[in-house]
C-alpha cells in the first residue's frame, strides 16, 4: 500500500503540471476538429496542396541534407583535436535560436544584403540585384536556415552518443577489428559506426523532421509567401477574426500532424525493407578509403564563419540606424534601439521569468520522478516526452489555447508557464534521464553504511555528483523556453509579450536595429545559460 | 459571418453578468465617469509595427497617468483580427474578465465585432471632445467601410492611400493604375505591393478595383457572391497586365507594407505605398528616406478611411476606456499625433471648430516628402467585398 502511495505521489505533480495540459490540448484539438465544415474549408483552400508539398519538402530535404552533413563532419573530425574543441562550439551554435539566426542570415543573403553589397562594391552596382534569395518560391533559403541550424544539433547528438562510455568502448573495439581486416576509416564509419549510431538517433531525427515541416516563426521571417508553407497558412487561420477560419486552422494543424505521422510511419516501414539492400550496395567489397578529413574540417570552418557573420551582422545592425544600400557599413551608429529596448524591459523580463520558472519546475518534476518511480516506467514517460516534442507546436499550442480558455488560464502568466513546461520538461527529462539513472547505487550503500540519513545523502552526495547533468539540463530548458513563439503568442492573448513575439512582430515591422536587438537578446540569454552551465556545472565531489 | 443563436444567447448572458456594462453605461455624467476611471488599468490593443506609433501611445500613457490616474498598457499586436478572435472566444466561454479594454480598429474587424455584438456602447458621441470631430468634411468618421459606426467606435485618425518614392529616380510619378502599369513596364522588377490579406495589399487591390470598373454604384452595397465574379473581371484583367512586370514577376509578394518601405529604402524598389499620407514626410524627417522623396496620390482620388478606437463588451473598465478615448480625441492629443516629427497621422477634428489656443496644437506647412497635390478621398467599398476580393486574389495569384 505504501509503495503504491509513493508511486502515485510520484505521478501526481507531473500529471497535474505536465501530462494533463498536454492531453487537454490534444483533446481540445480533436474536439475543435470534429465538424465537417472546417475540413471542407481546408481542402477548398486554394493553396492547400502546394503549401503542404512545400512544408513536406522543406522539412524532408533539410533533414536529409543535415544528417548527411553532420555525419560527414563527425566522420572526418572525430578523434582529432578539432573534435574535442567542437563540442563546446556546437553548444554555442545550438544556443542561437532559429529565429535569431534566420533574421541575421536573411540580411546576409537578401538582394540588398551584405553579400550583394560586397559583390556590388566590386562590380559597381548602383541598385541591388534582382536576386530571388529570401522568400524564394522553392523555400531554398528556409531549407538553408534549417540545415545550418540542425547540423550543429545533430553533431552534438552524435557526439553525445559517441561519448557514452559503453558505446565508445564498443566502437573502439570494432575499429581495431575492422582496421586489421583492411578497412579504411571511411569504410568503418559507413559499415560499422553509422549503422550503430543512426538507429539511436531515430527519435531526434523525427523531431527535427517534424520541426522543419511545421515551423512558423522562421518561415514567417524567411520562407516563401505565395504559397507559404502550410504551417504559415494554419498560423494566420488561427489568428483570424472569423471563427470558421479559426476552425480551419485547428483542422489544418491536425491534418499536417497526421500527414507527417503517416509519412514517418511509411518511412520506418520502408527503411526496414529497403535499407539492408541499399547498405549492401553502398558497402560492397573492402574499402581502404579514409574519411574526408579536409572537406569535413572545411565544412566545420564554413559553419563557424556563417555563425560568426550572423552574429556580427546582428551586432552591427542593432546600432546601425541608417544603413542604406550599397554601404558596407552603417552611415549612422546610434544606441537608440538598445535604449528603446531598455526603456521597456517587459519582453525580456517575461521571457526570463518564464524560462527560469519552467526550467526549475521541469528539473524538480524530473528529479522527483527519478527518486519516486522505478526505472522501468521511464520508457512510458520517454514515449510521452518524445511525442510532446515531435508533435508540431502549432497543434499542441492551439489545443492548449482552446482548453485554457475554458479553464480561465488564457492570458495568465501561469497558463503560458504551463505551455512552456510542455516542451521544457520533455527536453529536461530526456537530457537528465541517462546520467541520473546511471548513478552507481554503491555510493548510496557506502553513505548509508556511514550512518548518513537518506536526505543528507541525496542533498550532499547525489546532487553534487549530478551537478553537471542538472546544469546542462537547465541550460537546455532555458534555451527551449526562450525560443517558444507559437504557444506564447496564442496563450498569452496579448497580455504578455516575450522576446520571440517582439522579434517576429518586428520582422513584419521594418525597424531593423530593434529587430537585431531582439534577435541578439534571443541568443544571449540561452548562451549565458550554457556558459553558466559549463562554468558552474563541475562536479563538487 | 456565421454564429449560432446559442452563441448569441451566451453572449447576452455574459453581458448581463458583467456589472460594469450596466453600471457605467453611456457617459451621461462625465465627471462621475472620470472619478470612477481613477486607478483603473486599460489594456489598449493596438497594432505595434511602427516605432513612432508606439512612442506616441507611450506619451498618451504618461499623460493619462498624470491627469486621470489611469494606467494605459499598450498590448502590442501584429494583427487586429487576433483581438476580435480573442474577445469572441472569451465571451463565448463566459470568461469574466476580458483581456482587451480598448482596440484600435476599423473596417472588416469592426463590422465583425458590431455584427456579433462584441462592442460596448454606443458611447462615442457622448464623449465631450466628440464635438470637435469633422463629421461633415470627413464623413468616414461616422461611416466605417460603408458600415455606420452608431457610436460603437470613436474616430482616432484619418488615412488615405498614398504612394511615395525617390524624386531623384522618378521624374513623373504614375498617377493612375493605367499609368502604373506603364511605369512598371518601364521599370521591370522595381514595383510591387504587399500580398493580401495584408491590409495595405488589400487596399491597393481595392484601389485597382475602383479604377478598373465603370459602374461603381454597387460598391457601397453588400457584395453578392454570384455577381461578384462578373463584377470584378476588369480588376483581374488589370492585375494580369500589371503582375508580369512586378518584383519577382508578380509570383512572390512582400508580406507587409513595412517590408515594402524597407525595400524602397534599400533601393530594391522604386516606390512604396502607405495609408498615412504623412508617413513619407515622417520618414524623411527621421532620416530613413532621402530629402528628395516625393509623395503622390492618383489624380482621380484614392481610397481613404478613418481608424477608430472601440471598447470590447467584456471590458471591466469601460469608464477608463471612455476617458482614454476622449483624451485621444482632445485637440492636444490629436495635434501631437498629426505632428510629422511625432507620428504624422492626420486628425479627425475640424480645425474650424477649435479655439485659437487649441489650433496652436496643430503645426502645419509643407515639408519634404509631403503630398504635393492632394487628391479627393474615395470611400471604401462595403466591408463584405474584402473577404471575396482576398479569396479571389489568392486563387488567381497565390499558387
Amino acid at each position: 500500500m505504501r509503495k503504491w502511495l509513493t508511486s502515485f505521489g510520484g505521478f501526481l505533480p507531473l500529471g497535474i503540471l505536465w501530462f494533463c495540459p498536454l492531453v487537454a490540448g490534444l483533446l481540445a484539438v480533436l474536439y475543435g476538429a470534429r465538424g465537417g465544415a472546417a475540413w471542407n474549408a481546408l481542402f477548398e483552400h486554394p493553396q492547400i496542396w502546394p503549401a503542404l508539398a512545400l512544408s513536406l519538402a522543406t522539412g524532408t530535404i533539410s533533414l536529409v541534407i543535415s544528417t548527411l552533413l553532420a555525419f560527414w563532419i563527425v566522420a572526418g573530425v572525430y578523434g582529432s583535436k578539432l573534435w574535442s574543441g567542437s563540442s563546446g562550439l556546437m553548444g554555442g551554435f545550438l544556443s542561437l535560436p532559429h529565429l535569431a539566426f534566420a533574421i541575421g542570415f536573411g540580411f546576409l543573403i537578401t538582394p540588398s544584403g551584405l553579400i550583394a553589397r560586397v559583390i556590388g562594391t566590386f562590380a559597381g552596382w548602383v541598385e541591388p540585384p534582382q536576386w530571388t534569395t529570401t522568400q524564394d518560391p522553392l523555400g531554398l533559403s528556409l531549407i538553408a536556415v534549417l540545415v545550418l541550424k540542425e547540423v550543429p544539433f545533430l553533431i552534438w547528438l552524435i557526439g553525445a552518443q559517441l561519448a557514452r562510455p559503453d558505446i565508445s568502448q564498443m566502437l573502439r573495439g570494432h575499429f581495431r577489428i575492422s582496421q586489421s581486416l583492411g578497412h579504411g576509416s571511411a569504410s568503418i564509419w559507413l559499415r560499422v559506426f553509422i549503422p550503430q549510431v543512426l538507429p539511436r538517433l531515430k527519435w531526434p531525427l523525427i523531431v527535427v523532421w517534424f520541426y522543419g515541416a511545421s515551423v512558423v516563426d522562421v518561415a514567417l521571417a524567411i520562407g516563401p509567401t505565395q504559397p507559404p508553407p502550410l504551417a504559415v497558412i494554419i498560423w494566420s487561420d488561427l489568428n483570424n477574426a472569423d471563427p470558421a477560419i479559426n476552425a480551419r486552422g485547428t483542422v489544418g494543424a491536425l491534418f499536417l500532424t497526421v500527414t507527417l505521422a503517416c509519412l514517418a510511419l511509411a518511412f520506418l516501414v520502408l527503411q526496414k525493407i529497403t535499407l539492408p539492400s541499399i547498405w549492401n550496395i553502398l558497402t560492397r567489397g573492402p574499402s581502404p578509403g579514409r574519411t574526408p578529413k579536409m572537406t569535413s574540417s572545411a565544412l566545420l570552418m564554413f559553419f563557424c564563419v556563417i555563425y560568426a557573420m550572423v552574429f556580427v551582422i546582428l551586432c552591427v545592425m542593432s546600432v546601425g540606424t541608417l544603413w542604406p544600400y550599397p554601404n558596407l557599413f552603417p552611415t549612422q551608429l546610434r544606441w537608440s534601439a538598445w535604449e528603446l529596448f531598455a526603456i521597456s524591459p517587459a519582453p525580456l523580463l517575461n521571457s526570463l521569468s518564464l524560462a527560469c520558472a519552467s526550467t526549475l519546475a521541469a528539473l524538480a518534476l524530473a528529479i522527483f520522478w527519478f527518486e519516486t518511480i522505478p526505472e522501468k516506467m521511464d520508457a512510458a514517460l520517454l514515449a510521452c516526452a518524445i511525442t510532446a516534442l515531435a508533435l508540431p507546436s502549432l497543434l499542441i499550442a492551439d489545443g492548449q489555447y482552446l482548453a485554457f480558455l475554458h479553464l480561465d488560464l488564457s492570458g495568465t502568466w501561469f497558463g503560458v508557464f504551463l505551455s512552456h513546461l510542455t516542451p521544457v520538461f520533455a527536453y529536461v527529462f530526456i537530457v537528465l534521464k541517462g546520467p541520473y539513472r546511471a548513478f552507481d547505487p554503491r555510493y548510496r550503500s557506502v553513505s548509508l553504511g556511514l550512518n548518513t540519513d537518506k536526505y543528507r545523502f541525496w542533498s550532499s552526495v547525489k546532487i553534487g555528483m549530478m551537478k553537471p547533468a542538472i546544469t546542462a539540463a537547465a541550460a537546455v530548458g532555458i534555451g527551449v523556453s526562450i525560443a517558444q513563439f507559437v504557444p506564447t503568442q496564442l496563450i498569452a492573448s496579448g497580455r504578455m509579450t516575450t522576446l520571440p513575439i517582439e522579434a517576429v512582430t518586428l520582422t513584419s515591422g521594418g525597424n531593423r536595429p530593434l529587430m537585431a536587438v531582439f534577435a541578439l537578446m534571443l541568443a544571449v540569454v540561452p548562451a549565458l545559460a550554457f556558459v553558466a552551465a559549463a562554468r558552474f556545472g563541475r562536479k563538487t565531489l | 459571418m456565421k454564429f449560432s443563436r446559442r452563441d448569441l444567447l451566451k453572449a447576452a448572458v455574459a453581458a448581463t453578468f458583467l456589472p460594469s456594462v450596466s453600471r457605467t453605461s453611456y457617459a451621461a455624467d462625465w465627471a462621475a465617469l472620470e472619478a470612477e476611471a481613477r486607478g483603473q488599468t486599460v489594456y489598449f490593443n493596438a497594432w505595434a509595427g511602427s516605432e513612432p506609433i508606439n512612442a506616441y501611445i507611450a506619451w498618451a500613457a504618461e499623460q493619462l497617468e498624470a491627469r486621470y490616474e489611469i494606467i494605459l498598457e499598450h498590448v502590442k499586436i501584429a494583427d487586429t483580427a487576433e483581438v476580435v478572435r480573442r474577445v469572441r472566444d472569451e465571451v463565448k466561454s463566459g470568461k469574466a474578465e476580458g483581456s482587451a479594454d480598448l482596440v484600435w480598429i476599423n473596417g472588416e474587424n469592426f463590422r465583425a465585432m458590431k455584427a456579433e455584438k462584441l462592442l460596448f456602447g454606443p458611447f462615442a458621441s457622448d464623449l465631450p471632445n466628440f464635438k470637435y470631430v469633422d463629421t461633415v468634411g470627413k464623413p468616414t468618421t461616422l461611416i466605417d467601410f460603408a458600415e455606420a459606426t452608431e457610436g460603437l467606435e470613436s474616430p482616432w485618425g484619418m488615412a488615405q492611400l498614398t504612394f511615395f518614392g525617390d524624386g531623384a529616380k522618378i521624374s513623373s510619378p504614375p498617377k493612375s493604375m493605367a499609368e502604373l502599369v506603364e511605369f512598371a513596364k518601364a521599370n521591370r522588377g522595381r514595383v510591387t505591393y504587399p500580398a493580401p490579406p495584408d491590409f495595405h495589399g488589400t487596399t491597393f487591390v481595392k484601389q485597382a478595383l475602383i479604377e478598373s470598373i465603370t459602374n461603381q454604384s454597387f460598391l457601397p452595397l453588400p457584395a453578392e457572391k454570384e455577381e461578384f465574379a462578373r463584377a470584378v473581371a476588369p480588376l483581374f484583367d488589370l492585375l494580369d497586365s500589371l503582375h508580369p512586370h512586378l518584383w519577382r514577376e508578380g509570383k512572390q509578394f512582400p508580406q507587409s507594407q513595412a517590408q515594402l518601405k524597407q525595400m524602397l529604402a534599400d533601393g530594391e524598389l522604386l516606390m512604396a505605398l502607405t495609408f498615412n499620407p504623412n508617413e513619407p514626410a515622417n520618414l524623411v524627417a527621421s532620416g530613413e528616406l532621402p530629402g528628395s522623396t516625393v509623395a503622390w496620390q492618383h489624380k482621380a482620388g484614392t481610397i481613404g478611411n478613418t481608424h477608430f478606437v472601440a471598447i470590447p463588451i467584456n471590458s471591466k473598465v469601460t469608464a477608463a476606456s471612455q476617458v482614454v478615448a476622449n483624451f485621444l480625441l482632445s485637440p492636444e492629443a490629436q495635434g501631437r499625433k498629426a505632428d510629422l516629427k511625432i507620428w504624422g497621422d492626420p486628425t479627425v477634428l475640424a480645425l474650424s471648430k477649435l479655439s485659437a489656443v487649441e489650433t496652436k496644437f496643430f503645426t502645419s506647412g509643407k515639408v519634404a516628402g509631403s503630398v504635393t497635390e492632394p487628391a479627393p478621398a474615395i470611400p471604401e467599398p462595403h466591408g463584405s467585398w474584402v473577404p471575396l476580393i482576398e479569396t479571389a486574389w489568392l486563387e488567381s495569384y497565390g499558387t
